[in-house]
């Protein structure tokens, strides 16, 4: 099955030498892609590329088969939701969220579907400066929406809203696309809410693409030391560690901390550290290479300054 | 990307030959044709000149002394004491700034002038047989000067006085200063780019002043009134070496002010909490000041509501009394019945308007390109448009006069002296740098995720200018549009030497009836250009 929003070896040459791409990415309709990276990676040239903010220099984008590579971004159809959410200042909600709609008699009736959709209904009156983070972003989104966009594009969107908030705000989101019913692509560079609200991923780094993958994949079976080491937290042991972990070969292994356990053989070290999060607690070890490495366990599992014997469950070699 | 960025180069190139014609262009036309040996020896022979140059720079600095030595204290008053009626009057003081210089100076001629109401009431009251004094020379331009310019130091000092940092000052506090070390060593260091700014601004502009030496000056030329007379005796070819010579003065002041203005460390260390005014305790001072401070905005406003007085006395109605014996609206209904004198009004209210909406379109096209397109010639673009602000608008008017007076089209030289279109487009010129400023610094606020998220809501180019980059342009550009077209309705210096008697404007009929001493009408139209440009003003400063 071809994908309803195809990326084909997309390319942004930026100057000295900075490129983002090629890139091919296959996206089924109804589905949300995270863009996942730490800063520079791309992912927001990759992000404006879809929208049609930049131009590519190489590549193309085609939407249910149809080319949009060179389609300027007001006759896209594709809706964004920006980073600062750009709701525009001078304009009340309703006229925000109708800025996109045609002057037609069922006008303030789509308006006050996606404000309804969005949980703001009756809120076409208010001033946009009166609303709180968390309504401006959704009124962001009523307005993205509301024009019945091909593909929805949202820039970090919960970034600008405080941690407590943050985790509802990333439900009600996934909520509202998956009743739209709409394809999505968002970006942003935090593992937990790509891993929340993705149904795929998409790792960037320095403007390639290293592994898409359902979350599980991502984590179980990265494909490289990037991917294994910026999703997650990760262990890297190399040589004679990596050997008392169980390899058998020269290369890299990589153990999730929560894959670690105390025992009474395997590698040997000193517990450094201890940081307790309630449930379990973070042990930092020093083998006898002065590698450090974590050990996610019970609590009371070890003391600090305790010699340990450390062992696998589950080690990923690469 | 790569077919759109070279239509806005293309665009960039277009603009900036464009406002190279208009700004660049004559000055250059007149540099070249100021080369003309007969102009030159005469130029450097004649005393009369070297005495007009020499007069435009010491009254211009002269009037900077005098203008700091009121506006400063003025601020440090109205910024750090509190005194019943602080607010109203901090903005009523800066009045002066905003009216027309022809009006400020008529209006002080009819207050303080030897046939003005001061006199005339001493002479009555004395019976002196002649007016007690002569408004005339040196001191009366330095008098006017001095009254209308003191509003860029005041202006200038509050907002750096606003920016301060209280705990600067208590730092300075805390290690041992005194109140003089604090002023000296914290205050005004840190006052000085504002200073340097003021003085930069009240030098151009008393360097350019052209009414009140026009009015006052009797025998005693300055440049600008000197150029004026030689082009009016038909001396192009020396009125245009003293452009010239005008022009350098004024490049050669610039460039040593901004040598002292040093960097803006202000802005470099962030925004501070400005020190809270000190409420004045003692009753008698409180008073003393609240009193003080009213007589001032009195004195201050006193020419124009003398103005408003003159304009309600009819044709020989007042001879040798000290209040006129009758008052009535007659002069304000000869100029709204007299097609003679609705005439002038007319010419400048459209001539002001055109100017003002040209020049909002360049300054427009000029911030796209600058701010959104980065073109290569942004530096170009930016400089033309401020250019004009640091040439006094007399060399502009030689020199669109001179290049505008030959036909040549493959030099780009029309004739246009004597048509409709020379008083609009020297008002363009002197436009630019009002409306580029304003719209430049509005467009560099301006996110430009604006204008994305609209056309990611499928609003095309247009729509998108109109709905959303307008609107959030609009106290910028309101601004800048409302000083150029209040800076164009009260214009004296290039319309008297660009006129013709079917395009004259306001200012040229208020010369000439006062010349026919019709001062009742005279002062009429006055009110009127000080109620219009008002009125226009505040609508540009709303919010």
């Amino acid at each position: 099955m071809t994908g309803f929003l195809q990326v084909h070896a997309i390319e942004k040459r930026w100057d000295h030498d900075v490129t983002v791409g090629p890139i091919s990415l296959d996206i089924a309709r109804g589905e949300i892609l995270a863009l996942l990276g730490p800063s520079g990676s791309g992912k927001t040239t990759m992000l404006r590329l879809l929208a049609g903010f930049e131009t590519a220099d190489g590549g193309r984008i085609a939407v249910a088969n149809e080319d949009a590579t060179s389609l300027p971004p007001a006759r896209r159809r594709f809706g964004m939701v920006f980073q600062h959410y750009a709701l525009f200042p001078h304009l009340d909600v309703g006229e925000n969220v109708g800025f996109g709609l045609d002057n037609s008699p069922d006008r303030d009736a789509k308006i006050a579907a996606a404000l309804g959709l969005v949980d703001l209904a009756g809120f076409e009156r208010r001033k946009v400066h009166e609303l709180s983070g968390g309504q401006q972003q959704r009124v962001a989104l009523a307005r993205a929406l509301a024009p019945e966009p091909r593909v929805l594009l949202l820039d970090e969107p919960l970034s600008n809203l405080d941690p407590a908030l943050r985790e509802r705000t990333r439900h009600e989101l996934r909520e509202v696309i998956k009743r739209v019913g709409i394809t999505t692509v968002f970006v942003t560079h935090e593992q937990e809410e790509a891993f929340d609200l993705g149904d795929r991923i998409a790792v960037l780094n320095q403007g390639r693409l290293e592994q898409v993958g359902v979350p599980d994949e991502l984590y179980e079976h990265p494909t490289n030391l990037f991917v294994a080491t910026f999703v997650g937290r990760a262990n890297v042991f190399r040589g004679k560690s990596a050997r008392a972990l169980g390899a058998n070969g020269e290369g890299v292994l990589v153990v999730r901390p929560e894959r670690l356990r105390f025992a009474q053989a395997g590698l040997p070290g000193i517990v450094r550290e201890r940081r307790y999060i309630g449930a379990a607690a973070f042990f930092l070890v020093e083998a006898d290479d002065h590698e450090r490495f974590e050990v996610l366990a019970e609590p009371d599992a070890a003391k600090v300054g305790a010699r340990v014997y450390v062992e696998a469950t589950r080690v990923i070699a690469l | 990307m790569t077919r759109r960025l070279r239509r806005s180069d293309i665009a960039a190139a277009a603009l900036t030959l464009l406002l190279g014609w208009l700004v660049i262009y004559p000055i250059l036309t007149v540099g070249v044709d100021a080369a003309h040996p007969t102009a030159l020896t005469a130029f450097f022979t004649r005393p009369g000149e070297w005495a007009a140059l020499w007069a435009s720079v010491w009254i211009s600095l002269v009037s900077v002394i005098l203008a700091a030595a009121i506006g400063v204290p003025l601020a440090f008053l109205f910024e750090w004491f509190d005194f019943p009626g602080r607010k109203t009057l901090g903005a009523l003081i800066a009045l002066p700034v905003v009216l027309p210089p022809l009006v400020g100076v008529i209006a002080f001629l009819f207050l303080y002038g030897e046939s003005g109401f001061i006199a005339r009431a001493i002479q009555s009251v004395l019976h002196l047989q002649n007016a007690p004094w002569r408004l005339q020379g040196a001191v009366a331009i330095l008098l006017v000067h001095a009254y209308s310019m003191y509003v860029y130091f005041y202006l200038f000092t509050r907002a750096g006085l606003a920016k301060l940092d209280v705990s600067m000052l208590e730092a300075a506090q805390a290690l041992g200063a005194d109140r003089r070390a604090t002023l000296w060593r914290v205050i005004v260091p840190l006052l000085r780019p504002s200073l340097v700014g003021a003085a930069m601004l009240t030098f151009m502009t008393a360097l350019g002043s052209f009414s009140a030496p026009y009015i006052f000056g009797g025998g005693f030329r300055v440049m600008t009134t000197q150029i004026v007379a030689t082009k009016l005796n038909g001396d192009l070819p020396l009125a245009m070496v003293e452009t010239v010579a005008l022009a350098l003065v004024a490049v050669a002041g610039l460039v040593i002010l901004r040598r002292t203005e040093g960097d803006d460390i202000l802005v470099a260390l962030g925004k501070g909490i400005a020190p809270r005014p000190r409420p004045i305790r003692r009753t008698s001072l409180r008073w003393l000041a609240a009193i003080a401070g009213w007589g001032l905005a009195v004195l201050l406003l006193l020419p124009h509501l003398t103005l408003g007085l003159v304009s309600l006395v009819p044709y020989g109605a007042w001879t040798t009394e000290i209040l006129p014996p009758v008052i009535n609206l007659e002069n304000y209904r000869r100029l709204f019945s007299e097609a003679e004198r609705l005439r002038p009004m007319w010419n400048s209210l459209w001539m002001a308007a055109a100017s003002t909406a040209v020049a909002v379109a360049l300054a427009l096209a000029g911030g796209w390109l600058v701010v959104r397109r980065r073109v290569a010639l942004r530096r170009a673009i930016e400089a033309l448009l401020a250019l004009p602000w640091a040439l006094p608008g007399t060399v502009f008017a030689i020199a669109l006069a001179t290049t505008f007076s030959v036909h040549a089209p493959l030099q780009l030289r029309f004739v246009l002296v004597g048509t409709a279109v020379i008083l609009p487009l020297a008002y363009l010129v002197r436009a630019l740098p009002l409306t580029g400023r304003g719209i430049l610094a509005a467009y560099r606020q301006l996110d430009p995720t604006l204008e994305e998220a609209a056309a990611s809501l499928g609003a095309g180019r247009w729509r998108t200018l109109a709905r959303v980059t307008l609107p959030q342009l609009r106290p910028g550009l309101a601004a800048g549009a409302s000083l150029a077209f209040v800076a164009a309705l009260g214009d004296i210096v290039a319309s008297i030497v660009l006129y013709t008697y079917e395009t004259r404007p306001v200012s040229i009929e208020i010369l000439s009836s006062l010349r026919l001493a019709e001062t009742g009408v005279a002062a009429a139209f006055g009110v009127v250009l000080m109620l219009v440009s008002a009125v226009v003003l505040g609508v540009g400063a709303r919010r």
